[in-house]
């Protein structure tokens, strides 16, 4: 607005010529940047949507991040779950191997096996992603679970899984080695089998059946659990049999039967029939003694290990295992908690009280998040690698005349943990989970690629130019220049002092 | 004796002709001279005897059309208002950067967001955090930018005003001297013409600096009064006084009373020493002057209030932990408990209750106060409309914070205790049913980055926490976008974007979701100050959606400024083409008029000489 300064109508032709000037430089600007405008003000009524339009779309943006990022840890969460699922089948046949195997000593083919399953194991259990480790909870700057070596052989003064297992053997099985019960004659005719102490270790007296002819099979009663065989009644006949039940520690049970017979030497499950029901009573008393004494080097040290082996693992940081009470060990009567200073905690990731799905959580929608959280010390991931630790930490030896009857225990046991029980949770539910959050984010991912094609369309529409349309104005507009340029420079030179003489 | 005439009418003519040619010669070389008005020569012929008739120049007259002349001053305040609304509503667009670039508010917020989408999906990586908080830096960043802009922009048009009075002075004091020039040169001659030019250039250049209104008087002199009638020139000018202030902040706002004023104001000085305030008195309402004081005044602190409502909402989203009392009852009375301490400077208590007569719903909020002059708080100190708010001192401890409560109570029926410590329990009535309390909350600001819950201190106000605290300065919201910063401990230690307690988990994603929760989705008030929302419904949503708000309605005033400044600009251009073809000097024109002159000089030379032969004639004989 500068008419009032230049005189004339040469002002107003110039004032003129300067503003198509300016269009054409902005013509030219919205050529090259392809934009319509570089301010708000340029962009029309339709200025307040680009910034909700850019908006969405940077969200948009942000969540198709988020969900390559976490795609990328759901995949390698999956081949985690993939490998340990076929480490568990090995494991699996590795046992049922050991005991048909003919070819060198089975139990310790499987206890190798096991050993280096385990190093497997733990070691997909602290897989990460991006420094992110992805099994353990919340706490994702810290690995899952410790190394194969602490686990089994404890961490300085910490305890490991061979000591704890050592610890329990010893309170299950007594000095004695008789899983902690006293068999005794009360009197001549008389056969007692009692509970040394109100504990948690060694043989639970459940139940003794009998038909031994004139026995009086009385209990188990009491605290601490006796029961009594009185064969005062009389000798029992050849065929005669009592069957005494033991519950184990790891909750399983057990039973004895001890079959009478004529014979002056008993095979194993037997016990002869003497010329006085005391003769009897007293190869009764030596046969449950070498029966019991048998069953606590197999299956009572299977199922002491089992139990060991479960305490050990239930355990997190605010949780430390359950230890026995001592030592000594073989007289212990409880179990005490152990602490993190005492025993090797073998999850060292978050221990919240929370779904393990729910600690960690991606936004991939508005309003839409999904849950890929894992914990290593959930049911299903605790199962696998507590029994193939289990195996590989109890120690068999082959000069064990019980070895092969021990590792069967022990394998029958394992065997059945790992399948689970009906209900528990297992890697395939844990895959299950995983896999659904994958699908929410491929449903996600899709909308996310129509969304912001239409957002983006309709941001160009409001934002951009064609530049078919721009490069007509221009041309216009130079045409329009040209003459008006012309046609004031003939203004000018139309004039009536050329023509003077 | 005729022949004696006739030489003397030819005489006459002569020197008629060449006063013309005279005119002719001026009008040509002033063809572009601004302002220069077309002169002609008045003649008028004289009779001398009976028949002796020549002619005789009375004065020169300007050609001069004053109705366009008028409507072309009126105009040209108009435009120049609007060209100068358009130019500084352009500057004003480039704080808002270019749309689609990086550079814009909403898409450093937008970078903002993302960064935390990221966190949240990755809590425990270091990128991540680090990577929020260096996009939380360039937002405070741009909003410490914008401000200072915004603020440089007032500045400018403080300046603006400054040199305008100053050309303004000028013009009057001009126009008061060539009026007096003018009354005492009494012919009507070519000098006179030439200072009446002069005079319309000033009033011109005094019409583009402010909507004036000219008479005219009978003794040649001219009056300008402003439109409201406060007279600026007569016979002696008046004198506009303008004090600029050096150094303009979002703070400093004009006001009537000169106590509380903290930038320039206009007061003119008449000749007779009586002093008028111009801004307050609305006497300017166009031209240049106008439209920076529109600019410093409205609509830049409207520009400076939307940013600060956009930092304050960000810094309160995060910050602000709102906690519901529990339930207790004494007797028939029913009612809440609030724990009241910790409470800092503008956090506030919220107390809802039901007059169960009409079954209608009220709010009382009570504010925590500090500067005990900001007492009492009007109801607009919080952006909610339905509230009655009380500020509340918290010097004198849990008696006199009683006593203020039970008397912002009173007439409600409520009935404000305190059973223990700083426990405020508020009952309703009890038997007498009237009110019923329906909640009670408080509202503080954490202050830790470790208080055990999501909330954090993520913006602070300098150094100081951001609390929303009102003062006699007004509320510290006012210019906050020039002083928000990310919190010093925060920036030192990027992990308690994760961590909001000792052993908070690295993978623990509850405070990153809750930072990207409030500024996407989170819903805040926002003050009519801002020109969003009015004061009965105010504009409430998330900041986002704020944001969209203050850009489409800072495009649209740039943009309707800009049509305003090209609709005046047509307007002026034809009224000056108009005012041109009558005024100002067509060359063709006087080229035919030389033409004329030529002839008519020609054959009075040509009588001339034609008298001369018969004088020869006689004396020959």
């Amino acid at each position: 607005m500068s008419v009032s300064t230049v005189g004339g109508s040469a002002g107003i032709a110039i004032q003129q010529l300067v503003g198509m000037r300016a269009q054409f430089d902005d013509l030219q600007r919205q050529l090259s940047t392809g934009q319509k405008s570089s301010t708000y003000a340029g962009l029309g009524l339709d200025r307040g949507i680009t910034v909700s339009l850019n908006a969405q779309l940077s969200a948009i943006g942000g969540y198709d991040s988020t969900i390559a990022n976490v795609g990328t840890r759901i995949n390698l969460m999956n081949t985690a779950l993939g490998q340990m699922t076929s480490i568990s089948s090995n494991v699996k046949a590795a046992m049922v191997q050991a005991n048909t195997t003919g070819n060198g000593f089975g139990p310790s083919v499987a206890q190798q096996t096991a050993q280096s399953s385990l190093d497997q194991l733990l070691s997909l259990l602290n897989t990460q992603a991006g420094g992110r480790y992805l099994f353990s909870g919340r706490a994702t700057d810290q690995p899952a679970v410790e190394t194969t070596d602490h686990i089994l052989n404890g961490d300085g003064s910490k305890a490991g899984l061979k000591q704890l297992i050592s610890e329990r053997t010893q309170a299950d099985l007594g000095a004695d080695g008789l899983g902690r019960l006293v068999v005794s004659q009360p009197s001549a005719t008389d056969v007692s089998v009692a509970e040394d102490s109100t504990s948690p270790f060694g043989f639970k007296l459940a139940s003794v059946t009998s038909n031994l002819n004139g026995a009086i099979v009385t209990g188990p009663t009491g605290s601490p659990a006796s029961l009594d065989i009185d064969l005062s009644g009389g000798n029992p006949n050849a065929g005669d049999t009592v069957s005494l039940r033991f519950n184990l520690p790891d909750g399983t049970s057990q039973n004895m039967t001890l079959t009478a017979t004529a014979s002056s030497s008993p095979g194993t499950g037997q016990f002869s029939i003497g010329a006085t029901p005391a003769d009897t009573a007293l190869n009764l008393k030596n046969a449950i003694t070498a029966g019991v004494s048998t069953l606590g080097a197999t299956s009572l040290t299977a199922a002491s290990a089992v139990a060991a082996s479960n305490d050990f693992f239930d355990a997190d940081l605010n949780n430390p295992p359950q230890r026995v009470n001592g030592p000594p060990f073989n007289t212990a009567t409880s179990m005490t908690a152990g602490t993190a200073a005492n025993s090797v905690i073998w999850y060292t990731g978050e221990a919240g009280t929370g779904s393990a799905r729910g600690t960690a959580t991606a936004g991939i929608d508005t309003s839409l998040s999904i849950s890929y959280g894992a914990r290593a010390n959930e049911q299903g991931f605790r199962a696998v690698v507590q029994n193939t630790a289990t195996l590989a930490a109890l120690p068999i030896s082959a000069s064990d005349p019980n070895a092969a009857q021990l590792s069967a225990a022990l394998n029958q046991r394992l065997n059945t943990n790992l399948s689970g029980a009906p209900g528990d949770q297992t890697l395939t539910n844990i895959a299950t989970d995983l896999a659904s959050a994958q699908t929410a984010m491929k449903a996600a991912k899709d909308r996310h690629s129509q969304t912001s094609a239409t957002l983006g369309d309709f941001l160009q529409q409001i934002q951009g130019v064609s530049n078919e349309q721009v490069g007509t104005e221009l041309l216009a507009l130079q045409t329009r220049m040209q003459a008006s340029m012309q046609t004031t420079a003939m203004l000018f030179q139309t004039s009536l002092v050329n023509y003077l003489k | 004796m005729s022949l004696t005439q006739a030489l003397s009418a030819a005489i006459s003519g002569l020197k008629a002709n060449q006063a013309g040619l005279a005119l002719v010669s001026a009008n040509v070389a002033n063809a572009n001279t601004p302002g220069y008005i077309r002169k002609t020569v008045s003649q008028v012929a004289t009779a001398g005897n009976d028949t002796g008739i020549s002619v005789n120049v009375t004065g020169i007259q300007r050609e001069l059309d004053t109705y366009v002349q008028r409507q072309l001053r009126v105009e040209n305040s108009g435009a120049t208002y609007a060209d100068t609304l358009a130019q500084a509503y352009k500057q004003l667009q480039d704080v808002y950067g270019t749309p689609g670039s990086g550079n814009t508010l909403e898409s450093v917020y937008n970078s903002f967001t993302t960064a935390l989408q990221t966190l949240s999906s990755s809590p425990d990586d270091p990128a991540a955090r680090s990577a929020v908080i260096s996009a939380a830096q360039l937002l405070t960043q741009q909003l410490n930018q914008s401000s200072h802009s915004i603020q440089a922009l007032r500045g400018d048009a403080e300046l603006g005003i400054s040199d305008a009075v100053t050309k303004a002075n000028q013009a009057m004091s001009q126009i008061a001297s060539l009026n007096l020039r003018i009354a005492a040169s009494p012919a009507a001659d070519g000098a006179t013409a030439t200072l009446m030019d002069q005079r319309d250039t000033y009033v011109d250049q005094l019409s583009q600096l402010m909507d004036i209104n000219v008479i005219k008087n009978t003794d040649g002199q001219i009056s300008i009064f402003t439109n409201s009638g406060i007279q600026l020139v007569g016979t002696q000018a008046s004198k506009i006084n303008f004090n600029p202030q050096g150094m303009m902040t979002a703070a400093a706002t004009w006001s009537a009373d000169p106590t509380k004023c903290t930038v320039g104001t206009l007061s003119l000085l008449s000749p007779n020493g009586s002093s008028v305030d111009l801004i307050e008195s609305h006497s300017v309402r166009s031209g240049k002057i106008a439209a920076y004081l529109q600019m410093r005044d409205q609509e830049l602190v409207q520009a400076q209030s939307q940013i600060d409502a956009v930092a304050a909402g960000m810094a309160s989203a995060l910050s602000d932990k709102t906690t519901a009392g529990t339930s207790a009852t004494s007797g028939l009375q029913n009612g809440f408990d609030v724990d009241i301490s910790g409470m800092s400077a503008g956090n506030k208590i919220t107390i809802n209750y039901t007059d169960s007569l009409t079954q209608t719903a009220h709010t009382i909020s009570l504010v925590r106060v500090d500067d005990t002059t900001a007492l009492p708080l009007s109801n607009d100190a919080t952006a909610s409309p339905n509230d009655k708010v009380v500020g509340v001192n918290f010097a004198g401890g849990i008696g006199s914070v009683m006593a203020q409560i039970t008397a912002a109570l009173g007439g409600t029926g409520l009935v404000a205790s305190n059973p223990s410590g700083n426990t405020l329990e508020v009952l309703d009535d009890g038997a007498g049913n009237i009110v019923d309390v329906t909640s009670v909350s408080t509202t503080k600001t954490a202050t830790s980055l470790l208080g055990g819950s999501a909330e954090l201190p993520f913006f602070t106000d300098g150094t100081q926490p951001y609390t929303g605290a009102t003062t006699a300065l007004g509320s510290q919201s006012i210019g906050f976008a020039g002083r928000i910063s990310i919190n010093a401990a925060l920036l030192a230690d990027p992990s308690k974007l994760v961590s909001y307690q000792t052993g908070t988990a690295a993978g623990d994603s509850t405070r990153p979701d809750f930072i990207f929760q409030q500024l996407t989705a989170g819903s805040l008030q926002f003050s009519p100050d801002t020109g969003i929302g009015s004061a009965s419904t105010p504009f409430s949503g998330s900041i986002s959606k704020f944001l969209r708000q203050v850009i489409s309605q800072q495009g649209e005033a740039a943009d309707s400024a800009n049509n305003l400044k090209q609709g005046q600009d047509v307007v002026l251009s034809s009224l000056q083409q108009r005012f041109n073809d009558g005024s100002s000097v067509n060359v063709d024109q006087e080229m035919a008029t030389l033409l004329t002159l030529q002839n008519a000089y020609a054959a009075n030379a040509r009588v001339l000489s034609t008298v001369k032969d018969m004088f020869d004639t006689l004396m020959k004989m």
